[in-house]
């Protein structure tokens, strides 16, 4: 076997897809099961209160500081294990970083007490690689004002718009902002044997049972098993990256479905399990020759997790959106992409105008904080406002911390013995500032938008992460970054790590894009080594 | 489907919608919420697949029949109980409400299935709701025979318990959740708030993008 590529993911689809069709064995060795877009369903019980898609397989602990006692609970991690991973259940939004994303810390100067840094790697290395994902997987959306420069047009023109992206611009527009089609991973008509988006409402935590939604299960993951080079292994739990006695990775050591411990032998390993998964596999990676875990000599295995800030307010309108039909987003604005020392804080970020109204969770939580919660009242207002409501949604910068980790639990045992994931995560003062300010742009937007009422859920200190980012950051110095700017270790010639970890910083808070960007550049960079010999 | 109809009050036991009251305040669970909705689920979470299915299958073979079962996991009595507990959360009035949607076949079958772990604290806080009206008005017996103003009363003196926010939790899912899990029979609830679950929509979705479209924008 020439790879190993461990997780299916939006990056590790793409990396045995650009390894298998170079020419090469690569097996896929996935977390969890294998669903194809007919087992989908729009059942919230299962889906999201029994999480069918993240299949939990262990607990984890949470903490806001080294000093505080790691607890079950407290935080979610919101990842999903199965064959294609969160590109199965992600809203789509898919956003491209900019240049300033790179190079933020040499044009704004440190930010004291943090690590922000320059990425090795510039836009230019990448907007190929953003470009190749539109087009190989489908992407839908028309450049804006404030886009970077790329070579090739989307693919696919936008969605259609919804009426909260006819609010959202008109509220926009009137406080002189410069609303834009929402660019999303989802086909606005047919593409390469999937049909167009039907419209049905369930993006975000479903699958598409359309096949509509740009997956890695429905794009490369067919591509790459059509060479017949790639063999994709589901319920399979990688714990342990073997090495020998020379510190090159031999393989992996996975749990099977029954729990049987296995061994898969390869020459190169990719590493691609999502920027918690990934750093705790190679922390429990230990050995004679890496005592702290694979790939750690710097010590920042599992360091700068970053999960990108989050805000939301609603409003609801006089007549009827019904935005429970069609994709989460149609809008979005990037006027406040950009730091500005004016605001007395470091942080940027955009607005997009979505839904969260699927039925059951609307009814739980969909209402004002301060709206009676069960009895006559209660059902009136639901009634009236279940149609009616929108949000606006602030993406924002998340600080590189030090402090912010994945780390091992040193009690906590997950269901096959092994030590549980630790998440120890505390917002940066100025990010909780950024996602105060556009929680406030949000509510003026829908106030302009016209809203008869509008409310925000209070900012504060992150309990959900979606974006699990930094934390085994990319650098051209082994002693300050855990890979190259190709995505190969700088401890273990024959290691690669590509995923949300790879990134220096989180952008504005959508990381997709650029992950699998980052996923096609590394794809190719690692078969150009290993057709040199340089692996 | 609908079950033995009348008075009879039931009981439940604690059974396993409990939720969120672990996190503290009202406000972090309703922003947790927003974003995932999973944290809700800490006790669906534990359910088993088979079950899952097994349970779905049994909704769906009652489904079509217009025979009466018997409880599965409620005494009679517990049963009344909680539907009008239930429906004191989501009352009927012009349009249906819990009674209706048979929010209270669903709350039976998942005590018998996958929220079997939750039974016996449902049914203690049952049994705490049902001393304390004993408590307030001698005589009292049971809450499904309360006289609906002191039903309300009790609920609304009570209503920041886990048992209520329990009761609350199961009874929205109840209503808005696919009519295989045993309530939102008919679709009531989902007809209730105007949501429509087609598998396909086509453009314009809502009155303001289809003005905007007559508009030609």
């Amino acid at each position: 076997m020439d790879f190993i590529v461990v997780g299916s993911g939006a990056a590790g689809g793409i990396v045995a897809k650009e390894l298998a069709t170079a020419g090469h064995s690569v097996v896929v060795l996935e977390q969890g099961p294998r669903i194809e877009a007919e087992q989908f369903e729009h059942d919230e019980v299962k889906t999201l209160f029994q999480s069918a898609l993240q299949n939990p397989p262990a607990g984890f602990t949470f903490r806001r500081t080294e000093a505080d006692p790691a607890r079950p609970g407290q935080i979610q991690l919101l990842y999903h294990r199965l064959v294609g991973g969160g590109s199965v259940m992600f809203t789509a939004n898919y956003w491209r970083f900019r240049e300033i994303d790179f190079v933020e810390r040499s044009r704004l100067g440190a930010v004291p007490g943090t690590g922000l840094a320059d990425w090795p790697i510039r836009y230019r290395d990448l907007e190929g690689y953003y470009t190749k994902a539109e087009w190989e997987l489908g992407v839908s959306g028309v450049p804006g004002p404030f886009d970077p420069p790329r070579s090739r047009p989307y693919p696919l023109p936008p969605l259609p718009v919804k009426s909260s992206g006819v609010l959202f611009e008109r509220g926009a527009r009137a406080l002189g902002l410069h609303p834009q089609p929402a660019p999303l991973c989802i086909l606005s008509q047919p593409f390469h044997g999937r049909p167009a988006c039907q419209h049905c409402g369930y993006c975000l935590g479903f699958g598409c049972e359309f096949r509509a939604k740009s997956s890695t299960l429905y794009t490369v993951i067919p591509t790459a098993e059509a060479t017949g080079r790639c063999e994709v292994r589901p319920n399979c739990y990688v714990w342990k990256i073997d090495v020998d006695q020379r510190g090159r990775a031999t393989g992996a050591t996975y749990f099977d479905e029954n729990k049987e411990e296995r061994f898969q032998p390869a020459r190169a390993v990719v590493v691609c399990c999502n920027g918690s998964e990934t750093p705790r596999l190679l922390l429990l990676s230990t050995s004679n020759q890496f005592p702290n875990g694979l790939a750690n000599s710097s010590g920042l295995v599992g360091k700068y997790l970053m999960f990108n800030g989050y805000s939301t307010a609603s409003g609801v309108f006089e007549r009827p959106l019904n935005e429970y039909k069609s994709v989460m987003v149609t809008r979005v604005l990037y006027d406040f992409y950009d730091s500005d020392p004016r605001r007395g804080f470091y942080g940027g970020g955009a607005l997009d105008a979505r839904a969260f109204v699927y039925p059951t969770m609307f009814a739980l939580q969909g209402l004002p904080l301060d709206a009676p919660s069960w009895g006559a009242e209660y059902k009136r207002m639901l009634r009236d406002y279940y149609t009616r409501t929108m949000n606006v949604d602030g993406h924002s910068t998340s600080l590189p911390l030090e402090t912010n980790t994945i780390s091992l639990d040193p009690e906590v045992k997950d269901a096959w013995g092994l030590p549980a994931m630790r998440v120890t995560y505390k917002d940066h003062a100025d990010d909780l500032a950024m996602m105060r300010f556009l929680q406030n742009k949000a509510i003026e937007v829908l106030e302009a938008a016209g809203a008869r009422r509008t409310w925000g859920q209070p900012v504060q200190e992150a309990t959900l992460a979606a974006h699990l980012l930094g934390t085994c950051r990319m650098g051209d110095d082994p002693r300050t970054s855990v890979v190259d700017r190709h995505h190969r270790a700088h401890d273990v010639r024959n290691l690669f790590i590509c995923d949300g970890s790879s990134l220096v910083t989180g952008g504005r808070g959508q990381p997709t894009a650029t992950i699998q960007a980052l996923a096609y550049r590394a794809g190719e960079h690692i078969a150009r080594f290993a057709r040199r010999g340089e692996i | 489907m609908r079950r033995t109809s009348g008075i009879a009050p039931v009981a439940v036991t604690a059974a396993g919608w409990h939720t969120c009251w672990v996190i503290d305040d009202a406000v972090s669970r309703r922003v947790f919420l927003a974003a995932s909705g999973t944290a809700f689920a800490s006790a669906w979470l534990a359910a088993d697949a088979d079950d899952l299915r097994a349970s779905l299958a049994h909704a769906a073979r009652a489904a079509g029949s217009d025979a009466l079962l018997p409880w599965e996991a409620l005494a009679p009595e517990q049963a009344a109980d909680l539907e009008a507990i239930a429906a004191q959360i989501f009352p009927s009035d012009d349009t249906p409400g819990a009674r209706e949607a048979h929010v209270v076949n669903f709350l039976d079958h998942s005590l018998a299935t996958w929220a079997a772990p939750q039974r016996e604290d449902l049914i203690r806080g049952l049994d705490e709701l049902n001393a304390e009206a004993a408590r307030r008005w001698p005589g009292a017996s049971r809450f499904a025979l309360l006289a609906p103003k002191r039903q309300l009363d009790l609920l609304r003196a009570r209503d920041q318990t886990p048992f209520f926010q329990q009761m609350r939790f199961a009874t929205l899912v109840g209503m808005f959740s696919l009519p295989s899990y045993g309530g939102n029979a008919s679709k009531l609830g989902w007809q209730v708030i105007g949501f429509e679950d087609r598998y396909a929509w086509q453009p314009p979705f809502g009155d303001y993008d289809a003005e905007a479209a007559k508009d030609g924008r």
